[in-house]
């Protein structure tokens, strides 16, 4: 059994080697499936993701009316439904348990990563159609919910689904649990599973490159102390996604244009591609 | 279609990403494997203070502080090594001589790999916390070096290579790596880094590779005082060294393996628990399984099979015609296994001939009885699931010294006598016997293999001569695991600047008055015992208009002053409660907290903690309120004080006639808890008289009991019960609570059958009402005192009292037996007890004065602490009562006194008289009575031992007996207390 979160202060390193403002590799990829209108996969870590983006397409809804596995946001009553639906693969955790989809965690997964998209897709260009999301969960090490979001913020982009910008997640933490009351707590970036479970953490959200907060959800116990440093750290991890992201975007349109699939001039506007 | 696969070698991160993979069983015998990533990376630094190469990339954490090198620029030189060194101990150096590690004289500049770290952790956990601790202090210079992170440290297991022989080249290559590195720097006095290993193999390849190695032994025969740490290197590793070489016989049975104990217990042939041993025969042990509603005995060495008092053990019930019936003689280890050889029992036979002598009797015994006897459930131990050794003080069998050693330097093997009877006598190597004989030393065990007959441990260190008084305090103290260290200056920083200085605040819009009643117009007063200076709590009542009384109890605030989890509050945590011993008081907090600014001492206004109610003339509670207050106390009485000023009719003033109500309200309340069916159950208490100057012990006296204890007594009761509820309404989760379980009947089996076949009387243990009443009818016209022997004897058979967090069982179980109260809590002593403290915090929380720190309100958190304090709560109970029985002894130096006593336990070889005069008991063996041995017949039926030929005497349980009190040092176990001779029967 390794060492746990208690020996950072010993030469300010985490269970992994990392040093307190460093991300865990992150590797994205844009249209792998080639059916699909579009997807994307996603690892931060050992945390690996799939996603799928079908739409917008037209609707048949609200004819079952029972209840859907997966959250959907209606934000006007002309604007596009955003479904979010995520499948967690039995084993895809250590204790290889299987998640029902009826799961609370799941769903408010799902309602998370909705509401979040929903806000920054342009839906009202979409009226009466959905938008489905459907997430893969292969792999689980910590920051779930982040990874989620950017897997699902680089298959809209592969879908080609309007927006005001994407979004890129990442979560922070602090290297102090809750009750113990050092004063001298780091803050920590992007938490792995074992990271997780000992020590307060949070995700966040931000749109884009800015400081605009699309999401902060905080399961855990924080002093409130330590929040705003959390936060920070948080905010500036979500600047460095975005830069791998954006280079992952760039490298795929760069492809297009050798393989002509889209041409130089047609591209998505404004976007330096060299 | 695109692959998802993806080639590492694209991945520019790739080369520097391994990761670990290790398989781990859950508690249910699931298996699991785990996957977890490591980032190996360049800047982790050597921390040396030669090394500039490294200063460039020294991490620094969220504040920008960078970390300080730690290695000194000009360690320590030996003659193995001039220019100075570091040294890296592997795993096992660390697991067998920690001690070493922690010395003042030696070892410093040590480099810890996370290697070893690691492998420490998983071994043993005290250790680590040991070792972290060191890396923690400044001076001691110990650098954990991360080399599973380090790019160049990082060793990949190789194919059918084992998990050791890995860790092993790791060590090898990181030790490697310093050398390296440290030869870039420029620096002239470059010192060596070397490898601390016992394993020969490991040190032939470190040979082969050349890097730095030496054994421990060597390493430390190069310093000063070699001799001095030499014997604090554990016995069984460098013996581990030449063993593999010889096929040795075993001793003892060899342990299940733990997947075999684990499905064995799953599925209910094995059975787990607490192995406890018989405090009168070292070879009997109890285990309580829960499948059993009484213990399972364990008897004989090779059944016990190096099973240590306190050790987690499982067991395997023998078939049941080998049952026996626990002993009913009295065995000592020291009696027993007199004068035998330290030094090679390796080869004999497990159970010497006269340990089979002793039990061959008592199989005989139990044999011949078999009819009416009744065997109990008998097992084996096959397993240990983890050992609860400490270290253990006792002193050095003369017996096993041989003459050459007690002069010269040569290095012998000889037992150490544990303190504890309970464990075994300790095997220890040394090169100082001369020094050592007639000391108390502390010792710990390192291991107890199958060969050995005794456990292997190692000197750490000596306390002074036996029977000095330092010495004997200190030990008791290490016994009883008291944290008897002063205050470390973290703690004494809590404390309020102005020191003694302080005083509530005249203003009463300082915030220290914030939401504080003001009460210092009350007549309140305190009563304690003589000299008390940590004064918890004072009272006061008075008559209201209504006809009703108000009634309050003060209690000091000392959550005021101790903050939740700053470094005084942990220490508090840790201590869990004051340890008063004759001739000391080991302080909870420090003494400015707890005998000034806490203690409500008269004529001066303090903070305190009120609880106040109304009750009528019948006692009965009208209603109660909690506030924090400001008091002024009037009076500090002393028990008898308050009792001569209650009965002197003359005193007419206010105070006195608030303490007259509140001792007829007492009474009262003492009365119905007596009727809700409380016990009281006593146990003689006796008080050591010194003399003033030398504070040597005069004379010692039974604690006369007055009106005015119980008078204390009834209202904390009742201020306990009220907060009690009142905490667990606001905090169902959280409360911390105290509970007394009912204790289960077969408990009193033998006390009960005893009482009915001497004396004919009836023991009714249904509910604790009944057992009240019952005691209440065992009663000797002739002998007042017997009907205390009683209850001296039924309170050892209760459970002990517990704290527990209500969260942890059902309403029901919160009941308190002895004092027949549905729930109860500890409020009234914040300076002594670390409960209390808790306790006030979350009754502030209750009542709104302050919002729950997050400490008080976790859950986990609370256990602990509950499991943390109940544990020092017994320990403080059982080293006070070990320190009066050291000072009776010290009393009774030179004097011999004939007194009267009573036979509370019976054996077939002896007898236990408790004398209520000094509160002590002890037990007089056959061959006590006259010298030779006389001839016995014990009737086990009847509780009546006869003896004949040299002395006749017949002796029977609860017999009054007259013994000849003289103070003798006990050979067996090096203490110095009374020992009884029998005078006559009565
Ligand atoms: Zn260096």
């Amino acid at each position: 059994m390794p060492l746990d979160t208690s020996t950072y202060n010993l030469a300010l390193l985490r269970v992994d080697g990392r040093r307190w403002n460093e991300l865990r590799r992150l590797h994205g990829q844009i249209r792998t499936q080639a059916a699909a209108d579009g997807s994307s996969y996603l690892e931060m870590g050992n945390t690996k993701v799939m996603c799928i983006v079908t739409g917008p397409s037209e609707d048949k809804r609200k004819t079952g009316g029972g209840s859907t596995s997966s959250a959907s946001v209606a934000s006007a009553p002309n604007a596009a439904d955003v479904s979010v639906g995520v499948v967690v693969a039995g084993f895809s955790s250590v204790d290889r348990k299987k998640r029902s989809r009826s799961d609370k965690r799941i769903q408010e997964l799902q309602a998370t990563i909705s509401k979040a998209l929903a806000g920054s897709l342009h839906t009202h260009l979409f009226p009466r159609s959905t938008i489905s999301i459907s997430l893969n969960v292969l792999s689980q090490d910590g920051s779930l919910l982040a990874a989620l979001i950017n897997a699902a913020a680089l298959a809209l982009v592969d879908a080609g689904i309007p927006m005001t910008d994407y979004l890129v997640a990442c979560t922070a933490g602090s290297t102090s649990s809750y009750a113990a009351n050092d004063d001298a707590a780091d803050p920590l970036l992007d938490l792995n599973t074992q990271e997780e479970t000992e020590l307060p953490g949070l995700t966040v959200a931000t749109v884009g490159a800015t400081d605009k907060i699309a999401v902060l959800v905080c399961e855990s116990r924080v002093q409130v102390g330590r929040l705003e440093g959390m936060m920070a750290v948080a905010a500036d991890g979500c600047k460095q996604v975005r830069e791998i992201l954006d280079e992952v975007v760039r490298q795929q349109g760069a492809r297009m244009i050798k393989e002509g699939t889209v041409a130089k001039s047609e591209n998505v506007g404004g976007m330096d591609l060299d | 279609m695109t692959s998802l696969k993806r080639s590492f070698e694209t991945d520019p991160l790739s080369s520097n990403i391994s990761s670990k993979v290790y398989v781990r069983s859950t508690k249910r015998g699931k298996v699991q494997k785990i996957v977890r990533e490591v980032y190996l990376r360049q800047d982790i630094p050597c921390s040396s203070q030669i090394c500039s190469i490294c200063r460039s990339t020294a991490p620094s954490n969220a504040a920008g502080v960078v970390s300080p090198f730690v290695l000194s620029d000009k360690p320590a030189g030996t003659k193995a090594f001039p220019q100075g060194h570091y040294l890296v101990p592997d795993t096992n150096a660390l697991l067998n001589a920690m001690d070493l590690f922690e010395q003042t004289s030696a070892f410093y500049d040590v480099i810890i790999l996370q290697t070893v770290l690691e492998e420490l952790r998983n071994r043993s956990l005290p250790l680590y916390n040991r070792l972290i601790g060191l890396t923690k202090s400044e001076d001691k210079r110990f650098y954990v070096f991360f080399n599973e992170f380090r790019l160049e440290t990082y060793v990949a297991r190789e194919q059918d290579e084992s998990i050791n022989d890995r860790n092993d080249r790791a060590v090898r290559r990181a030790v490697q790596w310093y050398n390296e590195h440290l030869a870039q720097t420029k620096s002239k006095q470059r010192p060596t880094v070397v490898m601390l290993t016992d394993d020969r193999s490991n040190l032939e390849k470190a040979k082969a590779e050349k890097v730095p190695a030496s054994t421990l032994r060597n390493y430390v025969s190069g310093l000063e005082e070699a001799d001095r740490l030499l014997d604090m290197i554990a016995e069984s590793q460098e013996r581990g060294v030449s063993r593999d070489k010889k096929a040795v016989d075993f001793l003892y049975p060899e342990y299940y393996s733990m997947s075999k104990m684990m499905t064995g217990i799953k599925n209910g042939m094995l059975h787990q628990g607490i192995f406890n041993v018989s405090p009168y025969n070292y070879l009997e042990g109890s285990i309580k399984v829960p499948a059993f509603p009484k213990a399972l005995l364990v008897l004989g060495r090779d059944n016990i099979n190096r099973a240590v008092d306190g050790d987690v053990v499982v067991v395997e019930v023998l078939p049941k015609d080998r049952w026996k019936e626990p002993s009913t003689k009295i065995i000592e280890e020291e009696a027993v296994t007199k004068n035998e050889n330290a030094d090679g029992d390796e080869g004999e036979d497990l159970v010497t001939e006269k340990e089979k002598r002793a039990l061959q009797e008592e199989v005989k015994k139990t044999h011949s009885t078999s009819t009416e006897g009744h065997p109990q459930p008998t097992a084996k131990v096959v397993g240990i699931i983890k050992r609860n050794w400490r270290q253990y003080v006792g002193h050095v069998d003369q017996s096993s010294v041989s003459q050459p050693a007690k002069q010269g330097r040569k290095q012998e093997t000889v037992f150490l006598i544990p303190m504890d009877k309970k464990v075994p006598k300790i095997r220890i190597r040394t090169r100082q016997v001369g020094e050592l004989l007639g000391k108390r030393i502390l010792v710990t065990i390192d291991s107890w293999d199958r060969e050995s007959r005794y456990p292997i441990g190692h000197f750490v260190r000596s306390l002074g001569e036996l029977e000095s008084k330092a010495a004997e305090t200190e030990a008791l103290l290490l016994e009883y695991d008291v944290q008897y260290r002063p205050f470390p200056k973290t703690v004494l920083d809590c404390l309020p600047r102005e020191g003694h200085d302080w005083k509530v605040p005249p203003s009463t819009a300082d915030p220290g008055w914030k939401d504080r009643e003001d009460l210092r117009g009350l007549l309140i007063c305190s009563i304690d015992p003589v000299g008390c200076q940590d004064i918890d709590d004072a009272l006061h009542a008075r008559a209201l208009p209504n006809g009703n009384f108000e009634v309050g109890v003060h209690i000091a605030d000392v959550s005021h002053f101790v903050k939740p989890s700053n470094a005084m509050d942990t220490e508090a945590s840790i201590r869990g409660t004051t340890v008063y011993l004759v001739d000391k008081r080991i302080d909870m907090l420090p003494m400015l907290l707890g005998t000034d600014l806490c203690s409500l001492k008269p004529y001066v206004e303090r903070y305190a903690f009120s609880v106040i109610w109304e009750v009528n003339e019948a006692a009965d509670i009208v209603n109660v309120r909690f506030t924090k207050s400001v008091i002024k106390s009037r009076e500090a009485f002393s028990y008898e004080q308050a009792q001569l000023r209650i009965d002197d009719a003359s005193q007419q003033d206010d105070l006195t006639k608030g303490m007259r109500t509140l001792l007829m309200l007492s009474k009262k309340l003492k009365q119905k808890r007596m009727d809700a069916g409380a016990l009281s159950l006593s146990s003689p208490e006796v008080k050591v008289q010194m003399e003033s100057e030398t504070s040597d012990p005069i004379d010692v006296k039974t604690k006369e009991l007055l009106d005015t204890n119980s008078l204390v007594e009834e209202f904390m009761l009742l201020a306990n019960i009220s907060v009690a509820g009142k905490i667990y309404e606001a905090f169902p989760q959280t409360a911390i609570l105290r509970r007394h379980g009912a204790p289960p009947k077969t408990n009193f089996d033998e006390l009960s059958n005893q009482l009915k076949v001497k004396r004919g009387l009836e023991l009714r243990v249904d509910s604790s009402r009944a057992l009240a009443d019952s005691l209440d009818e065992c009663v000797d016209p002739h002998d007042p005192f017997f009907n205390t022997l009683i209850r001296v004897m039924a309170t050892r058979c209760m459970m002990s009292a517990e704290y527990f967090c209500a969260g942890t069982q059902a309403y029901p179980e919160f009941r308190h037996y002895g004092l027949a109260s549905e729930i109860y809590t500890h409020f009234t002593s914040p300076i002594r007890r670390y409960a209390d403290l808790v306790a006030h915090r979350q009754l502030a929380a209750a009542i709104d004065y302050e919002p729950m720190h997050p400490a008080v309100r976790s859950r986990g958190r609370l256990e602990a602490v509950c499991k943390n304090i109940n544990v020092r709560h017994r320990n403080a109970q059982l080293a006070g009562r070990a320190s009066i029985a050291y000072y009776v002894g010290q009393a009774l130096k030179g004097r011999v006194a004939e007194e009267e006593g009573f036979v509370m336990k019976i054996f077939s070889n002896g007898f236990v008289v408790l004398v209520p005069r000094f509160g002590i008991e002890s037990l007089i063996r056959l061959r006590d009575l006259a010298e030779p041995e006389p001839e016995s017949t014990f009737d086990a039926e009847n509780y009546t031992l006869k003896t004949s030929g040299s002395r006749e005497v017949t002796v029977e349980l609860f017999q009054k007996v007259v013994v000849r009190i003289s103070d003798a040092k006990d050979e067996a176990t090096g203490k110095r207390g009374a020992k009884m001779e029998l005078v006559r029967t009565v």
